[in-house]
């Protein structure tokens, strides 16, 4: 304590910050070593920062049927992930003050507002495979949804509340609580989550140009110019916080400033970053190692995420867990 | 709520929990091969579970039934089972009612149900951890579910079997000082049930050409 003690306020604003700029590194990081790992040299780790950089300098393009939802969804969809980093412990394992504005399922709905949001101008465009693209990501979100419901619920029984903060401060408290098979099988659970919601392969190549295929790809399809470029920045930032929320929530809440020093602070954000990274290169290799689902056969694989929080949450009532 | 079990209750769990989800995965497979294998593992890991008893409650008994389960669960049943498979040499991939997703949703029901059932009993005791209980209730709901849902003998015959490791895991975490001939007993009814089925395999392929049960409600005249 003493003289470099970082305001709360301050703080905040570095976690929203944290999220916005390392975003497209991480992904950027993340194609590298999938470049690598298919025996290519990868792009640039930079690159997502050039597309998005050189999108904003393109113009804007707009079918005539359009109306300004087409452009006003990126917009909002982009809000959103600007909101939700202030309710997860990003960079702190103390609650800062906007922290307590709402709990996991708060969090999850902004995230699903920012969905809605992008599958409405992705509806506005009127263009078939945008159309396509928007139908499939809410039906396959509004089938992931139960799952992560029951992954709040076991969250819920662990910590007797469903705050981000409670639980992660629970895991850290004893190694014993991290093997704990409620607590397994719901952090489990959430990694599937967190696959099925960044499109990653069992549920949908996320590099593809095939069409038929596509789920979160084909809604960006119609958007060109600055909106994209939004679009793009956006669903880094959505992996980024479904990262975050995976590591610090559930599996590794370690590196996390406990203090509002400012040392411990700015040391959290390389912590979250490179731990992130390596979350990525698991995701990577899963992408290597497993081919896509059939797009019919993505509800056996959202079943087994619900079956495994769900057996969280059943091992808690049959008193074990 | 959130008091962390005992390092002897959290193995239970997490080897019930173990079983319970290899029940599920059996339910989820689409070859008959790939489900004898998950057997196959379940089996290895309830006798693992026999040894982490044996060896924290000290009872010698169960280092015998771990090795008599380990010889007959893991390596005598699986290889018989497979050799009527190649010798059947047809329909590797099992029928079944439903489809995947409608069955697992049944069974997840089905298993809340036994969870639910075995919860309300009451059967609580500070050195006797009730959810591995619960868990293995769920583990025979499941084996029933896979049992009923899955039109082939070899189905069924796997879904009685791994019903069969469901109990050993309640009779390993509940009764845990039953005698030795008590649970070699249990193991010959399994190679008694091993035997049957096996000549169900043979006379029903050897009779319909199929292992498949959906021609049985065929008429004959």
């Amino acid at each position: 304590m003493g003289t470099n003690v970082v305001a709360p306020q301050i703080v905040q604003a570095l976690q929203v910050l944290t999220i916005l700029l390392g975003a497209p590194l991480v992904s950027g990081v993340i194609s590298h070593i999938e470049g690598r790992l298919q025996g290519r040299r990868g792009p640039r780790i930079l690159q997502p920062y050039f597309d998005i950089a050189k999108l904003f300098r393109k113009e804007t393009l707009v079918t005539n049927e359009s109306s300004w939802v087409f452009l006003a969804g990126p917009i909002v969809a982009f809000g959103c992930y600007l909101i939700v980093p202030l309710l997860i412990p990003v960079l702190t394992t103390y609650g800062l003050p906007l922290g307590y504005m709402g709990d996991i399922l708060g969090g999850a709905f902004i995230l699903a507002l920012a969905g809605f949001a992008v599958a409405m101008a992705s509806a506005e465009s009127g263009a078939p495979y945008a159309q396509l693209g928007a139908s499939r990501a809410m039906t396959f979100g509004a089938l992931i949804e139960p799952t992560i419901l029951f992954v709040v619920f076991a969250v819920a029984l662990i910590t007797s509340t469903d705050l981000p903060y409670a639980l992660a401060a629970t895991v850290r408290s004893s190694s014993s609580e991290m093997v704990r098979p409620g607590h397994v099988l719901a952090a489990i659970a959430f990694f599937l989550v967190v696959l099925v919601d960044t499109g990653r392969i069992p549920v949908e190549t996320h590099s593809g140009t095939l069409e038929f295929g596509m789920i979160d790809e084909a809604r960006t399809l119609e958007h060109s110019g600055p909106p994209l470029a939004l679009l793009k920045w956006g669903s880094a930032m959505k992996q980024l916080i479904l990262y975050t929320v995976l590591i610090n929530v559930f599996v590794a809440p370690w590196g996390l400033a406990s203090t509002g020093n400012l040392g411990s602070v700015l040391l959290a954000i390389p912590a979250l970053l490179g731990k992130a990274m390596v979350l990525g290169t698991i995701f990577a290799v899963i992408d290597n190692l497993f081919s896509k689902l059939r797009l019919f056969k993505v509800t056996e694989f959202i079943a087994a995420a619900f079956l495994l929080s769900f057996l969280a949450v059943l091992v808690f009532f049959a008193g074990g867990g | 709520m959130s008091h962390v079990p005992s390092t002897y209750a959290g193995v239970t769990d997490v080897v019930a929990v173990l079983v319970l989800l290899t029940e599920f995965a059996m339910l989820r497979a689409p070859f008959l091969r790939s489900q004898v294998r998950l057997y196959q593992f379940q089996s290895l890991v309830v006798t693992a579970l026999a040894v982490f008893v044996a060896a924290s409650r000290h009872i010698d008994e169960l280092y015998v039934l771990a090795a008599l389960s380990f010889a007959l669960k893991v390596v005598l049943v699986p290889r018989l089972v497979l050799r009527l498979l190649r010798d059947a040499d047809v329909d590797l991939a099992g029928s079944s009612v439903l489809g995947v997703t409608s069955m697992i949703l049944i069974a997840i029901g089905v298993s809340a149900f036994g969870v639910l059932v075995v919860g309300s009993l009451r059967v609580r005791s500070a050195a006797l951890p009730a959810s591995a209980l619960a868990i293995a209730t769920a583990v025979v709901l499941v084996a029933f579910v896979l049992i009923i849902l899955r039109a082939d003998v070899v189905s069924q015959a796997i879904g009685f079997f791994s019903l069969e490791n469901g109990v050993s895991v309640a009779s390993l975490v509940l009764a845990a000082g039953l005698p030795l001939v008590v649970g070699v007993a249990f193991l010959f009814d399994l190679l008694v049930a091993v035997v049957v089925f096996g000549v169900i395999m043979r006379v029903h392929h050897g009779r319909a050409q199929t292992l498949s049960t959906s021609d049985l409600d065929r008429l004959k005249g």
